[in-house]
């Protein structure tokens, strides 16, 4: 039942990450417990990220070092957190946290993919009964999902799927510095953000990227995550 | 907070169009897939029909059609499970369809394909008898409640899981009774479990089903989810409040999150009499092992005892009961065995403590008092057979009944892999299903577990499979409990109850199974 994401720098896949439920903490400095970051400028214990709900916050434990949680794909979004400052908010879904060493600027990501969204049901009171996958919009993973969605919410419901490339030429108009790394992080963030169970002929065969692509596209397609008339995002980008 | 005006109708029908031999009324209430209107039969009944086809009806239209301009994909689905249930069920509280028709009007293309459900009419719904309550506890609140768990025993014993009960969806009939109502999001079980699309209602979601993994037949849901939303309800009539506290949907589920992880204690409320602070802190068990050991008739019958009222009559009858008597006589006759296979594993469990104070264990002879040593069954698993078996109280699931189940699934072969099936090890466990019977610290954290399933992990998994099954069996079908317990192990604990017995398919290899169990049953235990 986590609801925050750490992943260490230099971490290529879902073993290195801390999943943090919500209540727990980890220790960031540069040495362990937690995550180390092993570069002498760092404070020895030099902050902690908590878990609260669906957020997150983060306790500057240095003595004299600000730092920064950018969002990357927030166009130069960012906060600075002072020295000493406990347990402050941080109301991004990505996050970079950047923290100055010595003449360099070392940091690691954070994730929080259960944020809420206003359902189209739930603009008014009552209990109504909600779709669990709440995704923001203006978002790149939905720019993903939507190119993968396309063929077959336009056409043919049995279309072959786009190639990761395909997405790319598709997406690039309106993200230029897509690339293969960018589309298949997306893919798998998306996974872990639909709470996507891997289905068993993945685990057991080769064919990681393509059996997931099929699972998200069906599980969008299946509960409308995106729509035929939403199509449009892919060629105007995420209106603002 | 100011009322912004009622909550627009999902679906609009004017008043006066017609539907088949219906014309619609007042409107009557909305939902989020769903809107329902009032409606009046202005056709003759027709042959077929049931007797009692009445004047007024409840129309449920579900905007399935294929032009409407929000396509929208995932409501075929949702109006695809309350039709299948309609018409493969009808108990007496569970609301009841008379008929389905779909619109076919090509001129308006926002109904034009819509499903409609032609329901018996209610008088409201329970979520409007809270609201227009005085603050406290809801007039009459025990005998509701009473009538809610026999709806959703009703339910639960032909083998569905609501998925999404809560005051909105009991439904007030003109008698004063109660209906459940609303099963789009209801499952028809397979096996123990089954699969709900991803909604919930998030004040009436058990704790596992909050952020749980998705598959592509939707999230797996099983009945002890609605126990959970059974006592959430129970709470909320018996004194006006939901259990768990806090002033916002986000802060309530910080309650229930921080109530799953063992931080927080069930505070429920003080005015909740003794036996109803019982029940519902069992229905509000965090986990849903803890959960599923109070399901069933035995809740009903506390809840009846609690609200005073007289039981509901026996669930359900089976098949017409050509012999009583004789039918009476197996089941008591099925009875008396396992309660002597019972007191027999009670023994050697004394008898084991005994080997662990020093005595030496022949694994040969290990619980040979329950399981044959001179029939083929390799002395490398007697132990946890015999172990697995006496992990579950029930009395049914004895080391016989494990060792005939792995003799037929693979003749006790460790290595068998049948990726065609999906099946692996010793027990031919599929690793979706093996999942979910694996103890805590087996069980991945994301993903299924991976082949190869070892003995160690295969067998102690079949034997908390049928623990878990056994229970859900009506103590009415005849015939060997153990054999029963084995055909809802290898189809359904549903199919077995509906078929009334062993499924004719399953014949050839329970008959198998049951030779071997002869076999290897001792002949003082058997």
């Amino acid at each position: 039942m986590f609801s925050v994401i750490v992943v260490p720098a230099d971490c290529r896949g879902p073993d290195g990450q801390f999943r943090l439920e919500p209540g727990q903490s980890l220790r960031f400095g540069r040495q362990g417990p937690g995550l180390a970051i092993a570069h002498p400028g760092v404070s020895r214990s030099a902050g902690q990220i908590t878990a609260t709900a669906t957020f997150w916050t983060l306790t500057n434990l240095s003595r004299h070092q600000t730092y920064v949680v950018e969002n990357p794909e927030g166009a130069g979004e960012h906060i600075k957190i002072a020295p000493g400052r406990v347990d402050a908010p941080v109301p991004f879904e990505f996050s970079r946290l950047v923290i100055p060493a010595g003449d360099e600027l070392l940091g690691f990501d954070v994730w929080a993919p259960r944020h809420d969204y206003l359902d189209d049901h739930e603009a008014d009171t009552g209990e109504p009964t909600a779709l669990s996958f709440p995704l923001d919009r203006s978002k790149r993973y939905f720019l993903v999902l939507a190119a993968l969605c396309e063929p077959r919410l336009r056409g043919e419901p049995h279309a072959p799927l786009p190639t990761v490339e395909q997405v790319i030429d598709r997406l690039r108009p309106i993200w230029p510095a897509i690339s293969r790394t960018s589309v298949q992080w997306n893919i798998d963030y998306l996974a872990v953000k639909l709470r996507l169970k891997p289905p068993p002929e993945v685990a057991l065969s080769g064919g990681r990227l393509n059996g997931k692509k099929e699972s998200l596209v069906s599980l969008a397609l299946r509960f409308d995550l995106v729509r035929e008339d939403e199509l449009d995002i892919i060629d105007k980008g995420p209106q603002p | 907070m100011s009322e912004e005006g009622p909550r627009p109708f999902t679906v609009q029908v004017s008043r006066g169009y017609r539907v088949g031999r219906w014309e619609v009324r007042e409107p009557l209430a909305t939902g989020a897939f769903g809107s329902v209107y009032e409606a009046r039969r202005v056709g003759p009944p027709e042959p077929g029909d049931p007797d009692d086809l009445p004047e007024r009806a409840a129309l449920k239209f579900l905007p399935t059609g294929t032009r409407t301009p929000r396509q929208l994909r995932h409501l075929k689905d949702l109006a695809h499970r309350e039709l299948t249930l309609h018409r493969k069920l009808s108990r007496p509280r569970l609301i009841r369809m008379y008929e389905a028709v779909t619109v076919d009007d090509p001129g308006n293309p926002a109904l034009d394909g819509a499903t409609v459900l032609v329901l018996e009419r209610a008088e409201g719904s329970l979520d409007q008898l809270v609201e227009r309550s005085a603050p406290g506890p809801v007039p009459g609140a025990p005998a509701l409640l009473a009538q809610i768990c026999e709806g959703l025993t009703q339910l639960h014993h032909a083998g569905w899981v609501h998925g999404d009960l809560k005051p909105a969806n009991v439904l007030l009939m003109p008698d004063g009774g109660v209906r459940l109502g609303d099963f789009n999001l209801a499952a028809e079980m397979e096996g123990t479990h089954a699969y709900s699309p991803a909604f919930s209602t998030p004040d009436y979601t058990p704790p596992e089903l909050l952020w749980s993994e998705v598959g592509e037949r939707g999230q797996l849901i099983r009945p002890t989810a609605d126990i959970w939303a059974f006592g959430t309800v129970a709470h909320l009539l018996l004194t006006g409040a939901l259990p768990l506290p806090g002033a916002s949907r986000a802060a309530r589920r910080e309650t229930l999150l921080r109530y799953a992880r063992g931080d927080e204690e069930l505070r429920l409320s003080p005015e909740l009499p003794d036996a109803w602070r019982e029940i519902i802190a069992d229905c509000l068990s965090r986990t849903h092992e803890e959960r599923a050991e109070h399901s069933g008739t035995a809740l009903l019958r506390r809840v009846e005892a609690a609200a005073g009222t007289e039981p509901a009559p026996k669930l359900p009858r089976l098949r017409p009961r050509r012999k009583p008597g004789k039918i009476l006589s197996t089941a008591l006759a099925a009875v008396v065995v396992a309660s002597i296979g019972y007191g027999v594993s009670t023994l050697t469990d004394t008898g084991s403590g005994d080997a662990g104070k020093g005595k030496r264990v022949d694994p040969a002879s290990y619980g040979a008092s329950e399981l044959r040593t001179d029939k083929g069954i390799p002395v490398e698993y007697r132990k946890l057979i015999v172990d697995s078996a006496h992990d579950c109280s029930e009395s049914a699931v004895t080391p016989a009944l494990i060792a005939a189940l792995l003799k037929v699934e693979s003749n006790f072969d460790p290595n068998l892999s049948d990726p065609a099936k999906d099946e692996y090890g010793i027990a031919r466990w599929t690793p979706r299903v093996l999942r979910y019977y694996l103890p805590d610290a087996q069980r991945p954290k994301t993903g299924n577990p991976r082949p190869p399933f070892p003995p160690d992990v295969s067998i102690p998994a079949v034997g908390r499979y049928l623990c878990a099954i056994a229970p859900q069996l009506w103590t009415t079908l005849p015939g060997d409990r153990r054999v029963l317990v084995a055909a809802a192990y290898l189809t359904s604990f549903a199919k077995v109850n509906n078929a009334g017995g062993v499924p004719p398919k399953q014949r050839p290899i329970t008959d198998r199974l049951a030779r071997y169990l002869k076999e290897y049953t001792p002949a003082a235990s058997s």
